[in-house]
């Protein structure tokens, strides 16, 4: 069953909630700040309006599984949450549904501004529609159940495997029963059959008879009757199939509604009647059709204006009607525009890009987004960074009016440049000091032992780890910390030579500052894990604050190699995981970021970027945004020349302005 | 000549018709003055308090409550920032009413303000540092923290009052600000709230004061010996002195920010909770 759907805003007000059992906040919090503001989603699926939940990836949270679609000019978003063990295939539907009444009822109370207030008695609409949908849901699986009984038993029995962890006993029924029908409709070929799909065609002949729910049952009862041996039929015999949608435009139209499964090529599962389809229907359903809208607005009016006590009676019918109406609007508004229009629209259009105030559209923006990709793609940014990015801004601006005197050009500017201070800017702060300073020496109440401050820094081979290294050194000793140096490079022959000159340079020039350093190692061949644990240890023993390990430089794609950074992880546990990433790198900088965050094993992933040689690409610093896109792993520090004093934290203005400066 | 003496005669004869023309004009010049002057500058907005605060501080909830005045609201994480109109319990009065006299009608009415709440997360701070630095009739700044989550060592310690001290620094830099309007902000009163004061874990308004007094001076020194920024160089970075508060002092309080027009003062209390 369904756990809580809650209606909120963007700016974290929940208007309306039901909840049938108590859920944390966190559940949904963790939705808000991981989809939509670090949007850890997969690229593509993002934020946009009028998509309906079923595209929406569902979101899993700690044995939760939410349905969410969201308005992005009201700024509302909605959520359904319930158990990942349940099967609740009818909650798209719901979560659209729902949105479609909300938006009607509210709207205008949302737009005002200066409140939070919403005044909402959305209860009824609501367990309306929950009834409703699982009725239908009920219905759409008795009925599988009695053609699923008809079929063979290899199909049933597959069903079974692949049924997932035994869900309770009362929904056993249903989500056996909802697998076999997913195989019969795989049979018929019809794409996602979302049982409820029936709904949306009940008004019509709600509307025709001008009755509540009895009358539409009966005649779904009907239907049901009528359709059962077709469906039959149609699971058999493949030739069946294929002969169909021959058939006269009557039959197509009645088989589709009983059916309830609805044609998913017109993606939207509200839009009940295609035009075509409208014509191709039956006599008596097509010939009502036009005017039925028509006449149930005027029902509404009646029963909300001047019989109060009807309002729950005809609850059914303004709810169907709203939703009628609103698939009624998106049909109109795909519909024809003249040529006549469009071109009065195209020249206003041009008109109001060099005034402003021009609602920007797809095509308005497709041509200067390909624009932007490619100075992306110019400055070093990966593709797939470069191509997020833009359809995240696409995603945003498309509905958005452009200011007073203000080209798209200048729009799209303003955008990317938020979208990329926001993919830059860190969650927490990134100060190292104070990190290391609450590990090594904790305050006398938090009840936290003194220990070294771990951090291990990881890269692809000839990046930079041993220099940014002694970078790093140079600094923490200039701070007077006490740091030991761990060479587990133990493969590569001159790695702990290397960094045995790095130490004696450092040891030289802070020996006057009061900085500490030692070099630990244990020769070539040893495990570097081993070694790793046995420093940290030592390190421990002798009162040092910061340990620093080197570790072989490795190559991102070789999985024997990767496959040690779990171990190391384990062993060495270092507060700080830092991946060295170089400014130079292209595409592959995506791919080096996400295997080397997904290396050290479930619950462990990379804590920082450095990304060195930035004094040696100029404007292109692009690597950047691929390497935190890839992985949301912010950048600690760049690395800006040869000395020791080279090494900077990331200014993220600086960054944007470098990104988006076009002088080439 | 003829014509131009016909027309000399037409302006200076006293036609019916210039007359009402011209005193429709004469009377309707003040009026739209009027209207121009001080309508333009009752459209300005209301004075507007700031809420701000780390994520999960309660920000939007305590916005909720002065707003529905009876209990708040369920709340998630914001993304947007957003402004409510609130109102002042009769009879309160402001600072500026101290000449008007005690029968004063207006005193009588509800005081109406904006609470303008701001996203905590970390990437959405960027909304908050632009209604400081773009301040839009700003009066004063509340501070929300979560009392039960900064005891000494605590993560959450650390992320208040390294957001405090952006904020404190921001607002003791704003004389240096190219914008005017940053430049009135003459005195900003900021309170610190400390939320969920209903919590165990709470800790009480003093010792909320002073651990964060004790975290912003950590913050401060590590600040300025933490490395040069990669946009050095900047046009607009040309100053670069970051310390908080007294220079040369070794232990941030509070009360050193007088010293920039910026009071601070605590106080507990929960949104929640009764």
């Amino acid at each position: 069953m369904l756990d809580t759907f809650e209606i909120l805003t963007t700016s974290g007000v929940v208007l309306w909630s039901k909840s049938y059992s108590a859920i944390s906040p966190a559940i949904i919090n963790s939705l808000i700040t991981n989809v939509f503001i670090e949007e850890r989603t997969l690229p593509g699926a993002g934020i946009a309006d009028d998509i309906s939940a079923a595209n929406n990836p569902p979101y899993k949270y700690d044995q939760h599984t939410l349905k969410w679609t969201t308005v992005k000019e009201l700024g509302l978003i909605f959520v359904a949450v319930y158990r990942s063990l349940l099967h609740l295939s009818w909650i798209d539907k719901l979560v659209d549904n729902i949105k479609t009444i909300f938006v009607d009822l509210y709207g205008d109370q949302l737009k005002k501004p200066h409140t939070t207030i919403v005044e909402c008695h959305f209860d009824e609409y609501f367990d309306q529609q929950v009834r409703e949908l699982e009725k239908t849901a009920l219905n759409q699986d008795t009925r599988v159940a009695e053609a699923s009984a008809l079929e063979e038993a290899p199909i049933s029995v597959s069903a079974n495997l692949r049924d997932e962890p035994p869900p309770l006993p009362g929904i056993l029924s249903r989500g056996q029963s909802k697998n076999t029908f997913k195989d019969l409709t795989s049979n018929e070929s019809t794409p996602i059959a979302t049982p409820d799909t029936s709904r949306p065609s009940t008004p019509a002949s709600h509307i025709l008879t001008g009755k509540g729910g009895p009358g539409g049952k009966g005649s779904r009862r009907a239907r049901k009757a009528a359709n059962t041996p077709s469906a039959y039929a149609s699971s058999g015999e493949e030739s069946q199939r294929k002969g169909r949608p021959k058939s006269s435009g009557p039959k197509k139209g009645r088989k589709w509604d009983a059916e309830g499964m609805a044609d998913e090529d017109s993606d939207t599962p509200l839009d009940y009647s295609t035009p075509a389809d409208g014509v191709n229907l039956g006599d008596d359903e097509g010939k009502g059709r036009p005017g039925n809208v028509e006449g149930v607005d005027h029902a509404t009016w009646g029963s909300k204006t001047g019989k109060g006590q009807f309002v729950l009676k005809d609850l059914d019918d303004q709810v169907n009607s709203i939703l009628a109406t609103a698939g009624a609007k998106k049909e109109s508004s795909t519909a024809s525009t003249g040529i006549v229009g469009s071109s009065i629209n195209a020249i206003g259009g041009l008109f109001r890009n060099v005034v402003g105030g021009k609602t920007l559209t797809k095509e308005d923006l497709d041509k200067a987004m390909k624009g932007m990709e490619d100075h992306l793609l110019r400055k070093n940014v990966a593709r797939e960074a470069a191509i997020r990015l833009c359809e995240g801004v696409e995603r945003e601006l498309i509905g958005v009016k452009t200011g007073n005197f203000e080209s798209v050009q200048a729009r799209i500017q303003t955008a990317m440049e938020a979208s990329l201070q926001k993919i830059l800017t860190p969650t927490s702060s990134l100060d190292l000091l104070r990190e290391i300073d609450a590990v090594t020496s904790p305050s006398a109440l938090s009840l936290k032992k003194k220990r070294p401050y771990v951090i291990s820094i990881v890269g692809v081979n000839g990046v930079g780890k041993s220099t940014n290294l002694s970078k790093i050194c140079f600094f923490l000793l200039q701070n007077k910390y006490k740091v030991l140096v761990v060479a587990c490079d133990t493969f590569r022959s001159g790695a702990v030579e290397q960094l045995a000159v790095h130490v004696r340079n450092l040891k030289e020039l802070s020996a006057r500052e009061g900085g500490e350093v030692e070099l630990y190692q244990k020769g070539y061949g040893k495990d570097a894990a081993n070694v790793a644990k046995d420093s940290v240890s030592f390190a421990a023993q002798e009162g040092f604050d910061v340990v620093l390990i080197d570790t072989a430089g490795r190559r991102h794609n070789d999985q024997r190699l990767m496959s040690s950074l779990d171990k190391f992880a384990k062993f060495a546990n270092p507060d700080k995981i830092l991946m060295v990433g170089e400014a130079l790198v292209g595409t592959d900088s995506v791919a080096q970021a996400r295997n080397f965050n997904t290396a050290f094993g479930a619950g462990r992933s990379l804590d920082g970027f450095i990304i060195s040689k930035c004094d040696t690409v100029g404007d292109m610093v692009g690597t950047l945004v691929s390497m935190v896109h890839a992985t949301n792993v912010p950048v600690l520090f760049v690395g800006v020349g040869q000395h020791y004093s080279d090494l900077r934290n990331l200014s993220v203005k600086w960054a944007v302005q470098k990104l988006l400066s076009s002088n080439q | 000549m003829s014509t131009i003496a016909e027309w000399a005669h037409a302006l200076m004869s006293p036609s019916p018709v210039a007359l009402i023309v011209g005193i429709l004009l004469v009377l309707s010049i003040p009026l739209f003055l009027h209207s121009f002057v001080f309508r333009a500058s009752g459209l300005t907005t209301l004075p507007s308090i700031l809420l701000i605060g780390p994520s999960g501080s309660g920000k939007t909830s305590l916005l909720t409550l002065f707003e529905r005045g009876t209990s708040a609201a369920q709340t998630h994480t914001s993304q947007a920032p957003i402004s409510a109109e609130c109102h002042l319990p009769v009879g309160t009065l402001a600072s500026s009413d101290r000449y008007r006299s005690v029968n004063d009608p207006t005193n009588l009415r509800h005081k109406k303000f904006l609470l303008v709440d701001t996203p905590g997360h970390g990437k959405l701070r960027h909304h908050a540092l632009a209604s400081i630095t773009n301040p839009q009739n700003l009066k004063g700044i509340i501070f929300v923290v979560d009392a039960a989550t900064l005891s000494a060592g605590d993560e959450g310690l650390r992320h208040t009052a390294d957001y405090l001290h952006d904020i404190l620094l921001v607002l003791q830099k704003r004389t240096e600000s190219k914008n005017k309007a940053v430049k009135a902000l003459k005195e900003i009163p900021i309170l610190i709230a400390a939320n969920k004061g209903d919590l165990f874990t709470a800790l009480p308004a003093s010792l909320v004061k002073s651990s964060l007094e004790m975290e912003i001076s950590k913050v401060r020194s590590s600040r300025s010996k933490g490395l040069l920024d990669s946009g050095i160089g900047m046009e607009d970075e040309g100053d670069r002195d970051e310390w908080l508060g007294e220079v040369g002092s070794t232990e941030f309080r509070f009360k050193q920010m007088e010293e920039f027009d910026v009071v601070v003062e605590v106080s507990g209390g929960n949104v929640a909770g009764g």
